[in-house]
Parts: structure tokens; C-alpha cells; sequence
């Protein structure tokens, strides 16, 4: 077969789909009121697509802040300077997690389809791979955990807390810095990873960051 | 109400290329419901991107652009149905003719639906004699790059022909 016979039987195709018609198109198009319907239900479903995890971790993630927010203003105070710091630190990491969680809600919403086709599946992808670069972020509040309930006088008069909870903090330093460096595309077919990050919303963000890979590659002029 | 200029022009737009867009969701969607669906999606995003409308490209690749850019995204997105089949937002799309009724036609657009979205989205354009330059411009890469990979998509259309054949 050579191209001028592949072409031919698109033709051949391209009449038999020429032939297809949308029966109420004209009405659809012509009435302003189900276009204006149709808006608000293309922003729901769009919305609906950014998944149940997003959505979710944004709720959770406001109301914890707020919690955030009232443990620390009734906290500060030289005696319990440990625990506000720790809330601090932890507040941090959340107010960054839900803001760049409404970017991208905003982001998506944003996205050109009039683009080229690489530009918008890149962009598209990236919003949608974003949701594991927050994820790595996040795990660096982790040692902030085991701080909060740390004092001057447990630390003059005890030795257990040099013993047991110092190095229980700098075990989860070490953690949340190795989990912070390792979580990435490249990783995504080990075990750890795999059990980490299972789940649809979390396979979809994985898929999305295949996809990057691929696009980066189909913008390379091959050989 | 009653429809306003650019609704008539918005009409007409959509009508003219009617058989771009069904062409479109034909290579990406072999089911009849998400067709459907599909259509609804490219005809939104039209009237979406249409204030955004730049004279710097020539109509018809802003059009392919949007209207390709919807698809590969509805090809990849999780579907969950997201309009009524009974509501007046459904459009219904009638088929007097698939494709599928002769066996070359019907090999065709199985070896075009097993290529890669981007893929298919140049072959659709290479078919619609689109220059490398349009080609180029919309799928965002290099002529360079359009002409090699149209000449491999072809070889690897031509050898899934022959195997449907054999």
C-alpha cells in the first residue's frame, strides 16, 4: 500500500462520516439558555474531575489550618515555645498546601485549548502532577510531630528525652528529607512507592506524570 | 429568548465544520455515547475559546487546536457521564453511515485508534492536507519533526493494514 492509496481510502472515510449528522445541533446551539445551563454543568463536571483527593485535601486542609491557627494564637509563650514553634512549622506547610491546591483549581480553570497541542497537555499534566510535588513538601512537616511536647526542664533533667525522643525526631528528620528527595516519577514502579501512593486519584497523578515524559519526548525532533 | 448576532455567526461556525468535529470524535472515541458527549465538550470549548480568538493564526488551526486539545483531553480524562441522555443539553448524533460497514474502511480507523493521541491527531491532519507549517503549528513542534514522524506513522498504518489484510 503507498500513501496516495492510504489517502484515497481516508477519502473514502471521510465521505461516510460527512454523512453523519447531529439531529438537534441548530436548536442546541441557538438557545442561549441551555448554552448558559451548559456552562455551569461543564464547571461542575470540571471541577468533579480534578477528583475526590484534591477537593478533599482542601477541606480537610482549611479546617486543620484553622485549628492551626487557634492552637498556636493561645500558645505563645516562653514555657510553651516549643509547641508554638512546632504548630508554626506545621501551620506553614498547610497554608502552602491549600493555597497551591486553589492554584491549581484556579489553573486548570485558566488552561487555553487554543494552544498548541503540546502546550495544553503539558500544562495539563503539570497542574495534575503538581499534586505530588505538595505531597513530597508536606512530608517535611513530619518531625514537627515530635517536637511539639518538648521542654527546657524535660531536656535538663531527663535523660530520656536524649535517649528516646531526640533521636525519634532526627529519625523522622532523615525520613521526611530521603522521602522528600526520592518521591518522583523515577521511583514509581518500586514497592514503597507503589504501597505509598495507591489509590485511583493517586494513579491518575502518576499517569499524569508519564504523560509529561511523553510529551517531553514528542517535542524532540528525532533523529 | 431570542438568539443575538453572534449566536447566528457561532451557529454558522459550528455547521461549517461539523464534519471536522465528527471526524475528531470518531478517531477518538469508538463509542457512540461518548461521541456524543465529546461533541457537546468541542462545541463548548468553541464558544469558550471564541473571545479569545487571535487574527496571528489562520481560523482553522485555532479551530483544530481547540477542538483536537478537548479530545486528547476527554481521551485521557476518567469519564464519569456528565449530561443526561433525556436532557435538552444532549446532543444526539445520528450515524447513517459506520465506517465499520466496509472491511478496509473499518481496518483504517482501527489502525488510526490504536495510535498514540498525538499521533493520530497529526495523521488526521496530514489528511486533511494541512501544510507542515499548520501541521507544526498546531501540535506545537518542529516541520522537521511533523515530517518525520508523519512518514513513521504511515509505515506503521501501512504494516497494521497488512496484518488486517493477511
Amino acid at each position: 500500500m503507498d500513501d496516495v492509496e492510504l489517502t484515497s481510502l481516508w477519502k473514502q472515510y471521510d465521505q461516510t462520516l460527512e454523512r453523519a449528522n447531529i439531529l438537534n445541533l441548530q436548536s442546541w446551539v441557538l438557545h442561549l439558555q441551555t448554552v448558559e445551563l451548559l456552562k455551569t454543568e461543564k464547571a461542575k463536571s470540571r471541577l468533579r474531575s480534578l477528583g475526590s483527593c484534591k477537593k478533599g485535601m482542601i477541606l480537610i486542609g482549611i479546617l486543620w489550618v484553622a485549628f492551626l491557627i487557634f492552637l498556636l494564637a493561645n500558645s505563645i509563650a516562653w514555657s510553651k515555645i516549643f509547641f508554638a514553634l512546632s504548630v508554626a512549622a506545621v501551620l506553614g506547610f498547610n497554608i502552602y498546601a491549600v493555597l497551591a491546591y486553589l492554584w491549581h483549581i484556579v489553573l486548570i480553570d485558566e488552561i487555553d485549548n487554543s494552544e498548541s497541542l503540546v502546550e495544553v497537555q503539558k500544562k495539563t499534566a503539570t497542574l495534575k502532577a503538581a499534586t505530588l510535588n505538595s505531597t513530597r513538601i508536606l512530608f517535611l512537616q513530619t518531625p514537627f510531630y515530635s517536637t511539639f511536647f518538648w521542654t527546657w526542664q524535660w531536656m535538663k533533667q531527663d535523660p530520656a528525652f536524649w535517649y528516646i525522643a531526640f533521636p525519634v525526631t532526627l529519625l523522622l528528620t532523615a525520613a521526611s528529607i530521603w522521602l522528600y528527595r526520592n518521591i518522583d516519577i523515577r521511583n514509581a514502579d518500586k514497592r514503597w512507592f507503589r504501597l505509598l501512593f495507591s489509590g485511583k486519584d493517586w494513579k491518575d497523578v502518576i499517569r499524569a506524570m508519564k504523560y509529561l515524559e511523553e510529551i517531553e519526548e514528542y517535542k524532540k525532533d528525532l533523529p | 429568548m431570542h438568539p443575538t448576532d453572534k449566536d447566528q455567526d457561532f451557529l454558522q461556525l459550528i455547521l461549517a465544520n461539523k464534519g471536522i468535529m465528527l471526524k475528531i470524535c470518531r478517531l477518538y472515541c469508538p463509542d457512540q455515547a461518548d461521541r456524543e458527549d465529546l461533541t457537546q465538550d468541542i462545541i463548548y470549548q468553541l464558544w469558550r475559546s471564541a473571545e479569545r480568538y487571535s487574527k496571528e493564526y489562520r481560523f482553522s488551526t485555532w479551530m483544530y487546536r481547540v477542538a483536537l486539545n478537548t479530545a486528547i483531553s476527554f481521551y485521557r480524562a476518567d469519564r464519569r457521564r456528565t449530561t443526561l441522555p433525556l436532557s435538552p443539553l444532549h446532543l444526539t448524533i445520528e450515524d447513517t453511515a459506520d465506517p465499520a460497514g466496509t472491511e478496509k474502511l473499518a481496518g483504517l480507523q482501527h489502525c488510526i485508534q490504536g495510535l498514540k493521541e498525538f499521533d493520530r491527531a497529526l495523521i488526521l491532519l496530514y489528511f486533511e492536507e494541512k501544510t507542515y507549517q499548520e501541521m507544526a503549528e498546531i501540535m506545537g513542534i518542529s516541520e522537521t519533526n511533523v515530517a518525520t514522524r508523519l512518514s513513521r506513522i504511515k509505515e506503521k498504518i501501512k504494516k497494521c493494514m497488512q496484518i488486517i489484510k493477511e
